[in-house]
C-alpha cells in the first residue's frame, strides 16, 4: 500500500461507552494509510480513544443518548489535526485538568495521556449545531 | 474483553484477554474484586490484552487499593508491551506490583 502524505477522513460515533472500539477500529484504518511508526500509531490511537471517551464521560455525563459525535483526523504539510465535534453539556475548560502525576488515584488519566501524546490541546466552542469542538495537533515525522 | 480464572492455593490468577477500555471496566471489576476480598493473593494476567486505556488502569490502581486496605495484594504478571506502555506513561511503575 502506498502510504499517504495528506489525509482528510471523518466518521461519526453513537456517544457511547460501546463505540469506543468503533473509534479505535476507525483511527487504527486512518493511520495505517500513513508512514508513521507503530508506536506512534497505537499512542495517538489512545489519545482519540480518550478524547473521545471524555465525551461520553463528561459531556455527557454516561447518559443514555442517540446522539452522535463526530470525530475528523487530518493530515497535512506535517500537521496531524483532530478534532471532535459533540452536542453534549459546554466543556468548562478552567475544569480540565488532568491528575497531578503523585497522586495516585483513578481518574484524570485520559486527559493526562492526551496530553503526553499530543503537542496541543485547544478546546472550542462548536459552529452550529455542535456545542463543542476540541482539537489536537502534533507534528508528524514522517 | 473475555476472562479466565484459576485458582493455585491462596492465589487467584485472573487471566484476561482483548481490549480493556471504559465499556467493560465494570465487568473487569466484578471479577477482580470479590477475588481480592477472598483470596490472600490475586494475579492479573496481563499477556493477552493487546488494549488497555485510562478506564483499564484505574481498574488496575483501584485493585491495588482495595487489595492494601485489606492487606492483601494484586500482582500483575506476563504484562503485554502495549499495556506496559501505558502504565509506564501513567507513571504507575513503581506503585503496582509488576511481577
Amino acid at each position: 500500500m502506498v502510504a499517504l502524505r495528506q489525509i482528510s477522513e471523518q466518521r461519526d460515533f453513537v456517544v457511547s461507552s460501546a463505540s469506543l472500539k468503533d473509534v479505535r477500529s476507525f483511527s487504527r484504518e486512518v493511520f495505517e494509510k500513513v508512514n508513521i511508526e507503530q508506536d506512534l500509531k497505537d499512542e495517538l490511537v489512545l489519545a482519540i480513544a480518550e478524547a473521545a471517551q471524555n465525551i461520553v464521560k463528561h459531556a455527557y455525563q454516561g447518559e443514555d443518548t442517540e446522539d452522535k459525535m463526530e470525530i475528523k483526523i487530518s493530515l497535512k504539510n506535517g500537521e496531524l489535526e483532530i478534532g471532535f465535534f459533540d452536542k453534549g453539556r459546554p466543556v468548562d475548560k478552567e475544569n480540565v485538568r488532568h491528575r497531578k502525576i503523585d497522586d495516585v488515584k483513578p481518574g484524570g488519566l485520559g486527559t493526562f495521556f492526551i496530553q503526553q501524546i499530543m503537542d496541543a490541546v485547544v478546546f472550542k466552542e462548536g459552529e452550529k449545531p455542535w456545542i463543542n469542538h476540541l482539537i489536537l495537533t502534533k507534528k508528524i515525522n514522517y | 474483553m473475555s476472562y479466565k480464572v484459576t485458582e493455585e492455593g491462596d492465589v487467584s490468577i485472573v487471566h484476561l484477554d482483548g481490549e480493556i477500555d471504559m465499556d467493560v471496566t465494570e465487568k473487569a471489576k466484578e471479577i477482580i474484586m470479590p477475588l481480592i476480598e477472598a483470596k490472600k493473593e490475586v494475579h492479573l494476567n496481563l499477556k493477552e490484552v493487546q488494549y488497555m486505556d485510562s478506564s483499564g488502569i484505574s481498574v488496575l490502581i483501584e485493585s491495588h487499593q482495595k487489595a492494601n486496605e485489606l492487606g492483601k495484594k494484586v500482582i500483575l504478571k506476563d504484562i503485554s508491551k502495549s499495556v506496559l506502555k501505558v502504565i509506564m506513561m501513567a507513571k504507575l511503575e513503581q506503585i503496582l506490583n509488576l511481577g
